[in-house]
């Protein structure tokens, strides 16, 4: 399967990373959960698939378009 | 010769002419897995219901008359549900369902009829474009344009199309014009087939890249919902039309409603978090107060953030308008705009009432924003709002913050306004406030900081909202259901049979 680049669709901060590197995600799993106005927001799976990379690390600045996660 | 002679003949080329693109292209597209345009039409009519119009017609050239039943797109009237519909389903097997003079003259007929005579219009979207060489050279200019009123859309009624395989020519132009359209996932809707734009920029490309499904319905939003099967396709268009009249001139139908329709709400508490920093979906919190799967979302994979749907309540249709905070916390981006505006436009064209559940907290802010031009798609969603004559009905479940509180019916832009308890009215989130405000931040000087901060967080109470008689009522969420059944039947209108004055009805059909 062609890896997929799951993209922050805000600005923000990493709060919590959900996943790890190896897991299985379905579809609108969340991933990652974003702090963005004052708002504890889930970055969902666009499809299933692997957890690849992690590219952000809990406590980081984000911000809309950012890739946080690869899946494969 | 004897009439028996006639009608032998006439048999023979009646079967000739339904027999499509002849029985080996047919095989083939089995074969494939593909229905073929009869079987479709099939699928999407009542039984018995079809009456052709143009079974003999065929391409204008001599040398292609003997090989153009129908001239490739079949044409006619027939029943879904009971009610009469026009319907154009191209042949892909005849000349792949190209376009010329004689078969663009029977969707042209079909078409005015829809218009003239109270009809929705169906389109069973495949195929290949404008055909060679009828539309080459000045003589083939002259044989298309000859209708000034072509590409007019006034809405006298629904069009709804399907795209079922490559969609080239006008299959896509009128996708365009359609109040819905579904696409069979594999299907593609563009400008150029890839081949022909693999051409022009000089460098491959894929036909899915260019006009396939997750483009059409995530970036352009120019088709507004995918499916698996030409089989779910029809179905999902039989399913739009239920919701909406036969033409503008009368108000929708009225169905029972199911059983079970009133037990949902009373769970309602446990689909919206007590914690305010938390998200919900929003889609349950519909399904809970709506008659039992009832909803329709129309474009759910654009401009999530916002969701858009028909639904129903007591069995009345009703346009669905409700902030999603699962998705960028419920943030309005230029794609939420959009697609609010052309669901505003089917509601009201068509006579459906609007209901408004609002939890937002504010347009989102941010440079791609700006780049689309956000300032223009809001305004032209208030622009489209305040054209709207249906009634439309209000509640704020949490937050409404900024000037989108107007653009989500804040204010005299809806009837009638209700607030749950949970409500927030607010110009901007209170941090960001008292930075702009006071130039202060939290850690600067705490005890200032809290008591200015109580002070701006003061009046943003629904009660201090219907103080000022802004909210008709605050309610307990539980009663939502009840509440918007009550306020629309006070709002139907009576004296008008249930019809608006579609002041949106010449509305672009994109932009």
């Amino acid at each position: 399967m062609a890896e997929i680049r799951v993209r922050s669709e805000i600005a923000g901060s990493v709060w919590k990373i959900e996943v790890a590197v190896g897991d299985a995600v379905a579809e609108d799993d969340s991933l990652v959960i974003i702090e963005s106005m004052k708002m504890e927001i889930p970055l969902l799976a666009p499809q299933a698939g692997i957890v690849t990379e992690i590219l952000v690390i809990e406590g980081e600045a984000i911000a809309e378009g950012d890739i946080a996660v690869i899946l494969g | 010769m004897s009439f028996e002679d006639v009608l032998a003949e006439h048999a023979r080329r009646r079967d000739k002419a339904l027999g499509m693109g002849g029985a080996e292209k047919l095989a083939r597209r089995r074969a494939e897995g593909n229905r073929n345009a009869r079987e479709r039409l099939d699928l999407l009519l009542d039984p018995g219901s079809f009456t052709e119009s143009g079974l003999f017609a065929a391409g204008i050239r001599p040398e292609v008359r003997d090989r153009t039943p129908a001239d490739g797109k079949i044409a006619g009237f027939g029943r879904i549900e009971g009610r009469m519909v026009a319907v154009v389903a191209n042949d892909f097997t005849v000349l792949g369902a190209s376009s010329s003079v004689v078969n663009m003259k029977k969707i042209r007929h079909v078409k005015e009829a829809a218009s003239a005579r109270g009809l929705p219009l169906v389109l069973l979207g495949e195929s290949s474009g404008a055909r060679m060489p009828d539309r080459m050279g000045a003589a083939g200019r002259g044989s298309f344009g000859q209708d000034p009123a072509e590409y007019q859309r006034l809405r006298q009624s629904p069009w709804v199309s399907a795209q079922l395989g490559p969609c080239y020519g006008s299959s896509t132009w009128y996708a365009c014009m359609s109040d819905f359209v579904v696409m069979r996932k594999g299907a593609t809707m563009a400008v150029a087939s890839d081949r022909v734009t693999a051409m022009a920029i000089n460098q491959p490309v894929d036909a899915q890249t260019l006009g396939g499904w997750q483009l059409q319905t995530e970036v352009t939003g120019l088709v507004d919902l995918a499916v698996d099967t030409d089989d779910e396709a029809i179905a999902a268009v039989r399913r739009f039309l239920s919701y909406l009249p036969s033409h503008a001139g009368e108000a929708p139908p009225v169905v029972p409603v199911p059983p079970g329709s009133d037990a949902a709400g009373a769970a309602i508490l446990d689909l919206v978090p007590a914690e305010r920093n938390r998200v919900y979906d929003m889609r349950k919190v519909i399904g809970a107060i709506v008659d039992r799967d009832s909803l329709f979302e129309v474009k759910p994979r654009f401009g999530r953030s916002l969701v858009t749907g028909l639904a129903r309540l007591d069995g009345h249709s009703v346009g669905i308008i409700a902030n999603n905070p699962l998705y960028k916390g419920g943030a309005i981006d230029v794609d939420a705009c959009l697609k609010v505006t052309s669901f505003l436009v089917l509601c009201d064209s068509y006579n459906v009432p609007i209901v408004t559940l609002v939890d937002q907290p504010g347009f989102l802010i941010g440079l791609e924003g700006e780049q689309r031009g956000a300032p223009g798609r809001i305004i032209n969603w208030m622009n489209a709002l305040q054209l709207v004559t249906m009634p439309k009905i209000s509640v704020i479940l949490r937050k409404s913050y900024g000037q989108a509180y107007l653009n989500m019916g804040g204010g005299r832009n809806s009837d009638e306004v209700a607030c749950w308890p949970s409500a927030d009215l607010g110009f901007m989130d209170p941090v960001v406030a008292m930075n702009v405000l006071y130039g202060l931040k939290e850690a600067d000087d705490p005890e200032r900081y809290h008591t200015l901060h109580a002070e701006l967080t003061r009046d943003t109470s629904p009660y201090a909202l219907a103080e000022l008689y802004e909210a008709q009522a605050v309610i307990d969420p539980r009663e939502t259901r009840a509440w918007l059944i009550a306020m629309l039947e006070v709002h139907r209108l009576r004296r008008t049979g249930g019809v608006g004055h579609h002041r949106l009805a010449n509305w672009p059909t994109s932009y």
